[in-house]
């Protein structure tokens, strides 16, 4: 199995009076309360948590999010390029750049071939919908972004492929009359690709392309759903049964020498879905796109009648959450070594396996040597007892450049 | 709201199938909704029938009309729009905008005055006065729900859709209305940076009618926007927010037929 180190690079200074008379955590909250010197420290600290990775042979996760106290990678490019200079071993996923946000996909391919090529071929371009505040703070119409969505990974393949001189693309949401990046991508025919979903739709269409369909604090029941999806529209599709090397699941983890220990520190990390969740209700339930109308209008009501199920966002059930809780449902695998591996291989088991495990090992305010100690203990004692993952007959792995 | 026998029709304009509401006879008047389609049940509604036949379409994607593929601009709308003015039957019709509504209203007499016997905008969006970093008009979508209401009405509390009352057919069509709004006007926000510059070959007589306690967009945008629209009259409706036809159906009506009489 592959592990892959997920940090958020968090920002928890904030005075919680300040935070609990937010209208939202995200995309409002004034910027003179992220003290910039504060922020270099955290930068280097998750930095060097990512060389440490290096070290140990456990792949990197770099992400984006935007405008708000859950994440200081707003410019998540930049980041990929100090990765793919400062590590020399690993791979480096970007999970990832928020296309449906970007006014051109060229540009991402074009930031995404120069980060595969530093790194010599250890990029993998995973890509994420967005929606909710990053629709506000990047003045994205927050309707039809699934279809931008769709269309700027065809553009982004499309330019990551060419290489015999200019194409040109007028398509629906993108036009642009000459796209020819320098440098091509490293890896060919191009990097792996994955998308961070949980609803059925993308995961059969990530199916039909064999993407890697990785689930983010979506539990075991959720990611098996969206699992058995992908493989029955492969089915559908005529292409082969999928190997456990498509599916990703990621939690929130901590492993300690003592079991006290492990969920004391691993419960810190609660702190991204108890504090840093919070949106107001314009950038959430009463933003336009995300939820069909038929299931939005519940939303309005402030005296739900009986019966009807007001629809939210699959994070609005995590806001609050204890870590007893959160362990029962998968979201967090935290204790001494041997109960973070019983953990991991019963979500396994429930999933039907996966080939890659995403930890979350730093949030809130878990520290930066907290955290080195966490990834050593999970790297030494947990993951060499993880099955392989097994793998997909049409997936080719991709190769260097010739 | 949706599906009851209101009176509401359908109209089919070059294959886009619209909801319509029909009420009265005569003088043909074409009323372009705003951010929410017109309730059928509206005061004001009952009280212009006996100015002329009142025609009042969904636009593609609000209440019950279904929104056709790629067609999701406020180009398309105009277009649409100019399309209901050559299928009507008559020489020429009164055209009134309301909000959202009334920016399409003011393309749509830019485009084709001749068309029109009079014009009536109330409290319409679609231009930009303000410097750039100065918004004009409220945002609706990213501004808190509180905030929104309170700026859109005089009296709130009074006339503010109370959603716990309302039926899950009238929410569903809330919610698809705010969507079809926030697909075709969210950027640029509500207005067309062009449209000042052509504003001046509207040649028909034409009144803005404004609610003075409106903070969407205030009056002052208002007087601002009739002045580029040659011998177009400004008044103010009092006590009444972004929507005088509900919060004073009387004094809205009794200003139109007014202008209408001229």
């Amino acid at each position: 199995m592959q592990a892959w180190y997920h940090c958020e690079n968090v920002y928890p200074f904030v005075p919680q009076e300040i935070l609990d008379h937010a209208e939202s955590v995200r995309a409002s909250l004034p910027n003179k309360y992220c003290d910039p010197k504060i922020a270099a420290d955290l930068f280097q600290e998750c930095l060097d948590e990512h060389l440490l990775c290096d070290d140990l042979g456990v792949n990197v996760v770099s992400i984006e999010h935007h405008s708000g106290i859950n994440s200081l990678y707003g410019a998540s490019p930049m980041i990929l390029g100090i990765l793919a200079r400062q590590t020399k071993k690993v791979r480096i996923l970007s999970l990832g750049t928020l296309i449906t946000i970007r006014p051109d996909p060229v540009r991402i391919a074009e930031e995404y071939a120069t980060a595969d090529v530093i790194s010599r071929g250890r990029l993998e371009i995973g890509f994420v919908k967005s929606g909710d505040s990053e629709m506000v703070s990047g003045n994205a119409n927050p309707v039809g972004y699934v279809d931008r969505f769709w269309e700027a990974i065809d553009l982004i393949q499309k330019t990551l492929t060419s290489h015999d001189g200019p194409f040109s693309w007028e398509g629906k949401h993108y036009t642009h009359r000459h796209v020819n990046i320098w440098p091509p991508v490293y890896q060919r025919p191009h990097p792996p690709m994955w998308a961070a979903t949980g609803d059925p739709e993308t995961s059969a269409e990530l199916g039909r392309r064999g993407m890697v369909n990785a689930l983010v604090l979506r539990g075991p029941e959720a990611s098996k759903r969206a699992f058995d999806t992908y493989r029955g529209a492969r089915r559908e599709a005529g292409l082969a049964e999928p190997g456990t090397d498509r599916f990703a699941y990621a939690a929130l983890c901590y492993v300690g020498d003592t079991d006290e220990e492990g969920i004391r520190v691993g419960s810190k990390t609660l702190w991204f879905l108890n504090t840093s969740l919070k949106q107001s209700p314009q950038m959430s339930k009463f933003l336009p796109g995300r939820i069909p109308p038929e299931a939005a209008a519940q939303n309005y009501r402030t005296a739900p009648r009986p019966g009807a199920q007001a629809m939210r966002r699959p994070a609005d059930s995590l806001i609050g959450i204890t870590a007893e809780q959160a362990i029962a449902r998968g979201i967090l695998c935290a204790g001494n070594p041997d109960t973070v591996y019983t953990q991991i291989m019963d979500i396994y088991d429930k999933v039907g396996g996966f080939g890659h495990f995403i930890f979350i090992g730093r949030s809130g305010f878990l520290d930066h040597q907290e955290a080195e100690k966490g990834i050593r203990l999970l790297t030494k004692e947990v993951l060499p007892r993880l099955p392989a993952a097994t793998s997909t007959p049409d997936a080719r792995p991709a190769q260097a450049a010739e | 709201m949706a599906g009851e026998d209101t009176g509401s029709e359908r109209l089919k304009v070059r294959g886009i199938d619209l909801e319509v509401l029909r009420r009265g006879t005569g003088r043909q008047i074409l009323l372009l909704h705003g951010f929410q389609t017109i309730d059928p049940e509206a005061r004001f509604l009952e009280l212009l029938v006996p100015r002329g036949e009142i025609i009042a379409p969904s636009g593609p994607g609000f209440g019950n009309s279904p929104r056709p593929k790629d067609f999701d601009t406020v180009y398309d709308l105009v277009h649409l729009y100019l399309e209901v003015l050559e299928a009507l039957p008559g020489d020429k019709l009164t055209l009134v905008g309301f909000s959202f509504g009334g920016w399409l209203a003011a393309e749509v007499a830019v485009a084709c005055s001749n068309r029109l016997d009079k014009l009536v905008l109330v409290d319409p969006l679609g231009i930009k006065i303000s410097d750039r970093e100065t918004p004009d008009i409220l945002d609706i979508f990213n501004k808190s729900p509180d905030e929104v209401r309170r700026r859109s009405w005089h009296d709130p509390d009074r006339f503010a859709p109370d959603f716990n009352a309302m039926s899950d057919e009238a929410l569903v069509v809330y919610a698809r209305n705010r969507e079809a709004l926030c697909l075709y006007a969210w950027h640029p926000y509500m207005y067309n940076s062009q449209l000042p510059r052509w504003l001046g070959r509207i040649n028909v007589p034409t009144l803005l009618l404004w609610g003075a306690s409106d903070r969407v967009v205030t009056p002052d945008y208002g007087r601002a926007y009739s002045r580029l629209i040659p011998g177009a009259r400004f008044e103010l409706i009092e006590a009444a927010g972004h929507h005088p036809e509900i919060e004073q159906p009387e004094a809205f009506a009794e200003r139109v037929a007014a202008f209408l009489n001229q």
